[in-house]
């Protein structure tokens, strides 16, 4: 939408139109619970292109030439409750509209989604539960995408199927999307809310006036001392969803005389564990802002951010452990000592600091120039039991040592691993009891038993066999970028912008805690399990993870395993132009952009010796993507009331560098037939507005063309490897993706009485892969790049799994005079898929080791396998309601939600394990008595779960 | 400011309020105090004197695999006490503990066998411990007397969810002494014992070849690698087994003699000795006078001028009418024949289902005049298949007539090359062998030394030829 920008305009002509005679609305605007003026409020003549904003002492005025008649006036401003009030506009009068009044929103919703924002993102390293797009729409008008944010977000739903990769988050103007794989890490500004209120969303491709943005729209989050409101605010919110209680500390100066204004803000937020097991949260957030006003002309603004978080993850489950352990269950943890330790912490530290110059050089034309650092580091845990010890006999050395994955659903830990063979016999049955009843008994993590070995060892003078090791993604980068906005005239506004960022990004693994043990050796333990690659080299020099440090004994904070550094850069430029007219508005905008990536290894992997772009030591080729792209878009108003708006797209997108490098943690590899993603993209919304009733109906239509995707897995009896070769860990490389997003969506929302709201909402939608995509896997364990068959995988027509492809809602909002309110919410998902292995779809699925196809291959039973599960549809119920008071000075208040009323149980996505990817092995583990061993794993949604949150506000 | 002060005060009460419990991890303590038992201990041998009377002995079958001996559960629990000499550190051992009954001069051993990996960092060499037998039986399989579960007719593992239940550890260690054994000092009740072999040695023909072989990732080791041993002070042989999942199985065999240490047990089958090592650490083969025999050592050239006799077994008449001999010396029915493949025939002899032991079998070809030549040489093509141990060797014999046993023997230097475990190598040609200060009439003798059960390997011998000028 297209508010702010029109607003912004409107400004900008404001000394105009003060001189102008006649019709007049005056007014001023105050809280409602503390009586003082409320500046920087958007005030509209609803169905009119007037709209103003209230001055530093909640003053307005309207002139010119006014709609006449009975008018609604539509207050908004963030953190207040959205008014309408009815007027009536007589031609040459003065309307003197003193005192209106606006409510602090006490709901704070902001903090529901920052939760399961936040969850997403710490729950997993790599998987779907990371792309939660719900953060951008927070601040949203939509009533759709309202509910798609608040509502919708826990069972991840994609509006119009799209991710948080294909969305821009801005603070201050400087997009933070990371370099790695497009997504903005909420974590960075976590627990930051009572100063991320002022946000300014526009939706999908829509004219914004910082940048070029994406599909799903772009959130700019201002971060400005003198943006606040002065004041100070102390919340605490208890919860059993991810963490269990926060507080938070806020205060403003506003703007203060002297042209200083600051802000500062403490957090912290904390719970042993949420509604899965295990999941600690620890988290402090820290920010302060200082801003100076030189004059009207000159702002600077300082802004430091310091969101650090723990946080204990959690895993998918299959079929078979939830119905041993329910949705709660989380492996990783266990106890030490007879406290609960998590095995799987991730750990967030990116502070950011942040240099803002405003420059308005005359009415109509402002400069806006960005400079920020950001380092720190994102720490991933997870034990290493690859812990060996060195033999050295006549100069040939081995590694003793190693031990069975410690985690407990390991699936020789389950019972469907003691039901794996056709006719199971009483000892079968006997052990598959035993290992249920002891899962079920237990099942949590075992750390008494690393500790327990490697003091055994310790005390043999060994090596450690267990140890903490993180995966370290440690970061410096930094941004600059300008944003120009011009007025022409009152019809024609310009926005350009110039960024740059370069990245620099260390990666490594670290050892965290070597559990008991003095040290660990550094070596591959897995290096010389392949016969395929017996003969070739020392299985010695292979397994070392850096050929010019061999067999090093790594203590604790020391690096090991993997480390190399990815320099990134990006430059891009963006022009757009907005017209805007009586019944027609109208944009036209476009961006080039340049990437560059190199990754340097700093160690000489025994895989892959040698230096440069075809070893693993020294620099890659340095790779580099050119992009463009151009939208335009339009709003034509046949009346007041209806509205139509079209939009379309066409841009290029250069790959993350998380894309780009085959094997990153190995080798200097770069991956075949990479290139840059095109977007085709286009919506048609009917909008209809009136004092009671507002709606909006979109179609959407996306097309993604050459896109790409790694992943990573342990998978056995690939093809034409031989007998017995075919096991391996891989790197699966997936390019020339073609994607097809369509659908219909819309919301809608009656205002019955003023105090009473009915809104709908809904999407329907159908998001399928359009081809097949080239496919290939790479791997220590083989040569090269293994392709099968014609080196696709045959994904056409399956459904890209992206959350539930239909939800809808249907629920109102009953807001009392007295301060209190309450709202509820129905909701309806279903169609949502589970995540396809692509390997199984690839020729490797119908062949034998020797590459010919498998002579029980029986193509019936072959596409039952193949078949895309369909998770079942559910509905969730949430509550919502709130009150304050006042107390001399102080306002006190509350705001309790209830999610998942009735405590549905319900799956929200899964995906297919690539640990079979054959005919033979999948049919043979769908037809075992006890159940798959390598089933699908899901994600369990939460139970009913409660968020409530008390603030006093001064 | 006022404020902002209180702001602050609150802030930190409510933080103190909100520490969670993580961090600083204390170590659990792992020591281990003497287990408290609920009953009787029980000796190994008295074990092992229970199977034995469950299958109507007095003394153990130890080729009895169905008789199954279950301890019920009574009300009073019965403990069999050990001391652990195998270890899985290496990944040689799998999912089994070996115990005999003392740190040294033991009598008897036995296997547990235990679902659980790794085993060695709680069931260290030397650790004493407990089994609990109610609910677990015993028998023989693969040859040795195992605990476990059991299951339908035999022995199995004993799932790890037990472990804990079953299984305590004494905190005592003490240092396994090895048995000093002679290999042909096997004995099926010296089975799971921890023993020590002096003056043994490799074959020459795995470890003095252009590489040495690995302990057990050569391209024909199938489970595992299994190589032959000799000792140095008899003609006895014996296999040393290397599982290919053992971290070591890439390093190569030592070629030197002296002795190590190992496990004494029997081959899958269950019906021919062999020795597994836990670590390479325990093989000390580092004398450099090896006892190969005193090869046939001839100076000076050789040459290919002239062809003094060759055979290619094509169209051939059989043995005795070409004038060769082929005789079994130890008693037996096998003996060399005459096999063809593709067309190309070929002499071959394996010990595969001869059911005899030992297999002693001299293929000895007609004379060959080397007195009206000189700088002779030897050569010949050889398949090697279903290795599963080095059992051929070449002789020359300048006073051969017509009995073997009767003739005197010079060992010819010839490496024998290995092959696959479960199928078909391929026909290698030999290293030409100097044979120019032989004289007179000389026959040339393949002895196959194999034993069903035992080393079966089978050979296929090919274009013999002899050249000189």
């Amino acid at each position: 939408m297209k508010k702010h920008l029109e607003c912004i305009l409107f400004l900008l002509m404001w000394p105009l139109l003060g001189h102008t005679q006649g019709t007049r609305v005056v007014g001023s605007i105050l809280d409602g619970s503390t009586g003082k003026a409320i500046p920087d409020v958007s005030i509209i003549i609803e169905n009119s292109s007037f709209k103003v904003k209230s001055d530093a002492i909640g003053n307005f005025s309207f002139s010119g030439d006014l709609p006449l008649g009975e008018q609604f006036l539509i207050l908004e401003k963030v953190g207040y409750v959205t008014k309408r009030y009815p007027i009536i506009i007589n031609r040459g009068d003065l309307l003197d509209l003193s005192g209106l009044i606006m409510d602090y929103d006490q709901s704070d919703k902001t903090d529901l989604y920052v939760i399961s924002i936040s969850d997403d993102n710490l729950n997993s390293e790599d998987d779907v539960l990371t792309e939660n797009i719900s953060g951008l729409l927070q601040s949203s008008k939509d009533v759709f995408l309202r509910a798609a944010a608040f509502d919708f977000s826990a069972t991840f739903f994609k509006p119009r199927g799209l991710d948080n990769s294909n969305g821009k988050l801005l603070i201050n103007g400087l997009e933070m999307n990371k370099q790695f794989n497009g997504r903005p890490q909420w974590a960075n500004w976590g627990g930051l809310n009572d100063v991320q209120r002022n946000q300014e969303f526009t939706m999908g491709s829509a004219p914004n006036s910082y940048g070029f943005g994406d599909l799903a729209g772009t959130n700019n989050i201002l971060m400005r001392a003198s943006k606040y409101q002065p004041g100070g605010r102390v919340s605490f919110a208890a919860a059993n969803r991810s963490y269990q209680g926060r507080l938070m500390g806020s205060y403003n100066s506003g703007l203060l005389k002297d042209g200083w204004a600051y802000s500062v803000l403490l957090s912290r937020r904390f719970g042993n564990q949420g509604f899965i097991e295990g999941t600690l949260y620890d988290a402090n957030s820290v920010f302060a802002s200082v801003e100076k006003r030189f004059n009207s002309r000159h702002s600077v603004n300082f802004t430091g951010i310091y969101a650090q978080n723990r946080r204990g993850r959690s895993s998918p489950i299959t079929e078979e452990i939830y119905h041993l352990k329910g949705r709660t269950y989380n492996p990783f943890w266990g106890l030490q000592n007879g406290r609960i330790r998590n095995s799987r912490m991730r750990t967030i530290e990116e502070p950011i600091l942040m240099l803002n110059h405003y420059w308005n050089l005359n009415s109509k034309l402002s400069l806006n120039t960005n400079i920020a650092y950001q380092w720190g580091e994102i720490a991933n845990t997870r034990i290493d039991n690859g812990g060996t010890r060195l033999v050295r006999i006549n100069g040939e050395d081995a590694f003793l040592g190693g031990a069975r994955n410690p985690d407990p659903t390991y699936y020789q830990n389950l019972p469907s691993y003691y039901l794996r063979n056709t006719n199971p016999g009483t000892y079968d049955y006997t052990l598959a009891f035993l290992a249920g009843e002891t899962f079920q008994n237990d099942g949590q993590w075992d750390w008494f038993s690393l500790y327990e070995a490697n003091e055994n060892l310790r005390v043999r003078g060994g090596n450690a066999l267990y140890a903490l090791q993180s995966n370290v993604v440690k970061d410096r980068q930094l941004s600059i970028n300008s944003i120009v906005e011009a007025s022409l005239n009152k019809h024609i506004l310009l926005n350009g912008a110039l960024n740059y960022r370069r990245l620099h990004s260390e990666n490594f693994a670290r050892i965290e805690d070597l559990l008991g043990g003095t040290g660990f050796l550094d070596i591959d333990f897995f290096a010389d399990e392949n016969p395929n690659l017996v003969s070739e080299g020392i299985a010695a020099n292979r397994a070392q993870s850096d050929l010019r440090n061999p067999n090093r004994i790594v203590k604790e904070g020391d690096r090991y395993t993997y480390n190399y550094s990815i320099d990134a850069s990006l430059l891009s430029a963006f022009a757009q132009g907005q017209f805007s007219y009586k019944r027609l508005n109208f944009y036209i905008g476009t961006q080039l952009s340049h990437a560059t990536y190199q990754r340097q290894g700093l160690y000489e992997n025994g895989f892959f010796p040698s230096e440069g772009p075809e070893g693993s030591f020294g620099k890659s080729k340095l790779i580099s993507f050119a992009d463009y792209g151009v939208k335009t878009g339009l709003t034509y108003r046949f009346t007041g009331r209806h509205l139509t708006e079209a939009r379309i797209s066409y841009f290029s997108k250069a790959p993350g560098h998380r894309t780009v490098f085959s094997n990153a943690r190995q080798n200097n590899s770069l991956t075949s037939g990479i290139g840059s993603e095109q977007i085709f993209s286009g919506d048609l919304s009917y909008i209809f507005r009136s004092p009671f009733f507002n709606a909006r109906i979109t179609g959407f239509y996306s097309r993604f063309m050459n896109g790409s995707d790694i992943s990573f897995y342990f998978t056995q009896d690939l093809a034409g490897l031989g007998l017995g070769g075919g096991d391996a860990f891989v790197q699966e490389l997936l390019t020339n993706i073609e994607r097809q997003n369509m659908g219909l969506e819309f919301g809608l929302e009656a205002q019955l009485t003023p105090t009473f709201l009915l809104k709908a909402a809904g999407s329907f939608g159908q998001y399928t892969f359009q081809n097949n995509p080239q496919l290939y896997l790479t791997s220590v364990d083989f040569e090269g790049e293994l392709r099968f068959g014609d080196g696709r995988t045959n994904l056409k027509n399956y459904r890209v799994a992206s959350g539930p492809e239909r939800a809808f809602q249907i629920g109102f909002e009953y807001r009392d005079p007295d301060f209190w309110n309450i709202g509820l919410t129905a909701n309806y998902f279903s169609h949502a898929y589970v995540d396809i292995s692509n390997l199984a779809r690839t020729a490797n699925f119908s062949s034998d080791f020797d590459g010919n196809t498998f002579n029980d291959y029986d193509p019936v039973i072959a596409r039952e396998l193949l078949k895309q599960e369909r998770l079942e549809p559910y509905a969730l119920i949430n509550v919502i309601g709130g009150k304050s008071w006042k107390f001399g000075d102080y306002y006190l208040g509350f705001f309790a939600t209830i999610n998942n009323v009735l405590d549905q149980e319900y799956r929200t996505g899964g995906f297919e394990q690539s640990r079979y990817a054959n005919y033979r092995r999948l049919s043979e583990d769908r037809s075992r008595p006890g159940g798959p061993m390598f089933g699908p794993r899901y994600f369990f949604g939460n139970g009913t779960t409660y968020y409530i949150n008390l603030y006093i506000r001064f | 400011m006022r404020h902002f002060k209180n702001l602050l005060a609150g802030a930190t009460v409510l933080i103190l309020y909100s520490c969670v419990a993580d961090d600083d991890f204390s170590i659990p303590d792992t020591s281990i105090s003497d287990p408290v038992l609920e009953g009787p201990e029980i000796s190994i041998a008295a074990v092992a004197g229970q199977l034995a009377q469950e299958q109507g002995n007095t003394e153990l079958d130890y080729t009895d695999e169905t008789t199954i001996f279950t301890y019920e559960f009574e009300t009073q629990a019965l403990y069999m006490v050990g001391y652990v000499v195998s270890s899985d550190e290496a990944g040689n051992f799998f999912e089994e503990i070996i115990v005999q009954d003392q740190p040294e001069n033991p009598s008897i051993g036995i296997k547990i066998l235990l679902d659980v990996t790794p085993l060695s960092i709680r069931y260290d060499q030397g650790r004493k411990i407990y089994l609990q037998l109610n609910g677990l039986s015993t028998g023989i399989t693969n040859g040795v007397l195992t605990v476990g579960l059991r299951n339908g007719n035999t022995v199995d593992n004993i799932p790890s969810s037990l472990e804990n239940d079953l299984i305590q550890r004494s905190p005592e260690v003490d240092s396994i002494i090895p048995l000093p054994i002679n290999i042909d000092d096997f004995e099926d009740d010296k089975t799971n014992l921890y023993v020590r072999l002096e003056e043994v040695q490799f074959n020459r023909n795995l470890v003095l070849g252009e590489r040495p072989l690995t302990y057990a990732s050569e391209s024909f080791d199938e489970f595992d690698g299994n190589r032959l041993l000799e000792s140095c002070s008899s003609n006895e042989r014996t296999i040393l087994s290397t599982s290919t999942f053992a971290d070591f199985k890439a390093l190569s065999l030592p070629s030197g003699r002296g002795a190590l240490n190992a496990v004494l047990t029997k081959d899958f089958f269950g019906e021919t000795f062999n020795v597994r090592i836990n670590s390479p650490e325990d093989v000390y083969l580092t004398g450099e006078e090896r006892c190969d025999p005193d090869f046939l050592d001839c100076e000076g050239a050789t040459a290919d001028d002239i062809l003094l006799f060759s055979e290619d077994f094509q169209d051939f008449e059989g043995f005795e009418a070409a004038g060769w001999t082929n005789i079994n010396i130890s008693g037996g029915n096998r003996d060399w024949s005459i096999g063809s493949f593709e067309g190309n025939s070929y002499a071959q002899i394996t010990g595969f289902n001869a059911n005899e032991d030992p297999i002693n079998v001299w293929l000895v070809s007609p004379g060959v005049d080397l007195d009206s030549s000189q700088s002779e040489a030897l050569s010949f093509d050889i398949q090697v298949s279903f290795d599963n141990g080095s059992i051929l060797s070449v002789y020359a014999s300048e006073d051969f007539t017509g009995d073997p046993e009767e003739a005197t023997w010079l060992p010819l230097d010839v490496v024998i090359p290995s092959g696959p475990g479960g199928g078909f190598g391929n026909f290698e040609t030999t290293p030409s062998v100097n044979i120019s200060c032989l004289s007179g009439t000389v026959h040339f003798g393949f002895l196959y030394e194999g034993s069903d059960p035992g080393a079966t390997t089978r050979y296929h011998i090919d274009n013999l030829i002899i050249t000189g000028n």
